[in-house]
């Protein structure tokens, strides 16, 4: 790792963390996706929570402050409390959340319990025991990147090869099971190397940091796109920017690095939920406000046109009354065509221009198509089963299918069908 | 009030307190709501300190309460955008929150005693020790607050037991009944901030947590009516508090830690013996339908 410190324009130790966290948002990322996707998205902080009586065992058995033999504890106790998890999921109707509750909240009194044996028995070498496992990530050494840089690239390998497998286990546990994929052995293997990951986060990073560093990328590109072969680069793409964008901030801020990281992925993840084309918050709102509009301005075009024709040249106040819309909406929408050149004003009274009156007719022929379709659609011989566009049936359907059923209404309303004077007859 | 009653009705109480909301919350698949908390309430203590400089056990709660309600609130506006699973909105709000904390702590308090344990985690041993005198007697703060807890719950469940009940099974229907699950779902999220900050101060967060997930899912192991799983929940609540206090007494460790361990061990027997969903009864189940099922092949067999 070391041409990598020495070709970032940083000092020694903002590289190293900032190394350290784009490869633990790597290895985060990938994971995670397979975690946040069964709902199981606050297994980091369970996990974080099993490791303790897995540390107080490690250190009764061998009695001395070892870093890997408490780190091997943490890890098996986290295997036995992820795959009792999984176990008590499967096994019985008690669903993810809960049992991810029970399993975190029986570890950590256990651990608890254990300590305070520790406590009771032991002399002065188990002081900071219980600290021993949230970490700092501006404590990370050269050392721990190799580990991080063996656990990426052991994430992304297994993700890869193993990915279609995966996705069926993801998907369909029991089509998986039905075609014969392991699907048990995947799920206890996928669960090691979340497990591993978070012991490795845990040490580094602390454990906090490590249940966003899971749950943030996932989120995140999940806003993006719809497909897990894209979402799982893009969840490890945005795992490692969060984690360098925090770790980068946190040393010109001189701030502890794992909160930045989590803050920093909070506003990704509030960014995408708001921003996110198709699906965001805001970008949903402005697409509801903006058919809220064109519904209004179409359908007042469409009353004028009527009024009109019916009788003299209406006033706002009488188009209002006559269409039974609030007079504010009317006048809003008679603004908006005043504004694309539609109306020509005579005193108080409204007419239509020539561009307003073409507009007007091209949608009551919309109106018209659509009615056709709900009542003829079923006779067209269509090429593929899909539902047309409502607001552009033309263009959906094709000028032939949409000339055939104009002929299929007129036919139908010439036949003199008792039923069928309403709306396809304006 | 001798040191051993308080510390069982201390723990009692909370196991009422959480008793009567973890059913809903495991029933609404937000369990870990009271994990989050747990963790959320940090930049809310630490504001407490900076603004008045003081640890004193009422300001904290309402600072913690303020973030706890934050904390929440903030998981429930991202979980009804529909863009984010519960799960994962749980995960992304309260390690930010705690970050918040964190920072704050380290920015603006570390020369003060401020350290991460001492904040949240209160300490049930010493729930005894902290009296407050009404005229001649002499009650455990710990118990006052906490009755007054329980109390506010109970009222909040049984004024709300319809509605809540309708929401938590049936959100649709009771929108069109015109019960609005947003607004029952948020009065008793803030039911349960309130809850957990308060029963923090008096008796650690972890025992808190307990309380309010794994009496819950044990007896949802054990009945199918609402009412009998609440029932159920307050005895393994208050057997973890009796028992657990016995236990620690005994093995001279953790009060808390005990407790946990006993509403673990009554989660495992409910899971492994419930009559009806217990891996025992299943096992059997499948066992009798397998000697049917091959008892019947045998018939048909003969018969042909």
């Amino acid at each position: 790792m070391g041409w990598l410190i020495d070709l970032l324009p940083l000092n020694y130790s903002d590289a190293v963390v900032a190394i350290g966290a784009a490869l633990l948002g790597i290895a985060a990322g990938a994971l995670g996706v397979f975690a946040v996707l069964r709902q199981r998205s606050l297994v980091g902080d369970a996990l974080a929570h099993a490791a303790l009586p897995g540390v107080c065992v490690a250190f009764l058995a061998t009695g001395a402050k070892d870093a890997t033999t408490l780190l091997v504890g943490a890890a098996l106790a986290g295997l036995v409390g992820a795959l009792l998890m999984v176990g008590i999921e499967r096994t019985s109707r008690v669903r993810p959340d809960a049992a991810i509750g029970v399993v975190l909240s029986s570890f950590f009194s256990l651990g608890i319990v254990l300590l305070t044996h520790i406590a009771s028995t032991n002399d002065a070498n188990q002081a900071g025991l219980d600290t021993y496992l949230f970490g700092q990530a501006a404590g990370l050494l050269e050392r721990d990147l190799d580990v991080m840089a063996v656990l990426a690239v052991v994430a992304l390998a297994v993700v890869a090869l193993a990915f279609r497998p995966l996705k069926t286990t993801l998907f369909d546990p029991a089509f998986a099971g039905a075609v014969g994929l392991p699907v048990r052995l995947l799920e206890i293997f996928m669960t090691m190397l979340l497990v591993v990951a978070v012991v490795i986060g845990l040490r580094t990073v602390g454990a906090i940091l490590m249940v966003a560093m899971l749950v943030v990328p996932a989120v995140a590109a999940r806003q993006l796109c719809n497909r897990l072969s894209l979402l799982i680069p893009l969840a490890a793409l945005i795992g490692a920017a969060v984690g360098v964008a925090g770790a980068l901030i946190a040393a010109r801020a001189e701030v502890p690095t794992g909160p930045v990281i989590v803050l920093v992925g909070f506003a990704v993840v509030l960014a995408t939920v708001l921003l996110a084309p198709g699906r965001g918050v805001l970008w949903r709102g402005r697409k509801l406000a903006r058919d809220r509009r064109r519904a209004l301005v179409e359908g007042v075009l469409v009353d004028l046109e009527t009024t009109i024709h019916a009788g003299p040249p209406p006033t706002p106040r009488e188009l209002a009354l006559a269409s039974g819309r609030p007079r504010r909406q009317v006048a809003r929408a008679l603004s908006a065509l005043d504004r694309a050149g539609m109306l020509a004003r005579d005193g108080e009274r409204i007419h239509l221009t020539e561009s307003g009156a073409a507009a007007a007719h091209a949608v009551l022929e919309r109106r018209d198509l659509w009615s056709a379709w709900l009542e003829h659609g079923w006779k067209l011989r269509l090429p593929d089963a899909r539902e047309p566009d409502p607001t552009d049936l033309r263009a959906s359907l094709g000028d032939d299918c949409a000339d055939e059923l104009r002929r299929l209404a007129l036919a139908g309303d010439g036949g003199g069908a008792a039923g069928d004077a309403g709306q396809g007859a304006r | 009030m001798s040191d051993d009653l308080t510390i069982i009705l201390t723990a009692g109480l909370v196991a009422t307190a959480a008793g009567l909301l973890g059913p809903f919350l495991v029933l609404r698949r937000v369990a870990l709501m009271s994990d989050a908390v747990s963790h959320a309430v940090l930049p809310g203590i630490v504001a407490v300190y900076l603004l008045f400089e003081t640890r004193a056990p009422l300001p904290v709660i309402v600072g913690a309460a303020v973030f706890a309600v934050v904390c929440v609130i903030g998981i429930d506006l991202l979980r009804s955008t529909r863009l984010v699973a519960s799960d994962a909105a749980i995960a992304l709000v309260f390690p930010a929150l705690f970050a918040l904390g964190v920072l704050g702590v380290t920015e603006f308090a570390s020369g003060a005693h401020l350290d991460l344990d001492a904040t949240i985690y209160g300490e049930i041993a010493f729930a005894p020790f902290d009296v407050w005198a009404f005229g001649s007697v002499e009650v455990a703060r710990s118990i006052v607050l906490l009755g007054a807890v329980v109390l506010a719950n109970a009222t909040l469940v049984a004024l709300l037991w319809k509605e809540l009940k309708a929401t938590t099974f049936d959100p649709e229907f009771s929108r069109t009944i015109g019960i609005s699950p947003t607004l029952l779902s948020r009065l008793l999220l803030i039911a349960v901030a309130v809850t957990a900050v308060t029963a923090f101060e008096s008796v650690g967060a972890i025992l808190v947590v307990t309380m309010l997930i794994v009496p819950a899912a044990a007896a949802y192991l054990l009945c199918d009516r609402l009412l009998a799983m609440i029932a159920v929940t307050l005895g393994i609540g208050w057997l973890s508090a009796v028992l657990g206090h016995t236990v620690a007494l005994r093995a001279d460790a953790s009060i808390a830690g005990s407790m946990g361990l006993v509403a673990a061990c009554c989660f495992v027997l409910a899971l492994v013996l419930s009559p009806k969903y217990g891996l025992l009864a299943r096992a059997l189940q499948r066992r009798r339908r397998r000697r049917e099922v091959r008892a019947a092949l045998a018939e048909a067999h003969a018969a042909r």
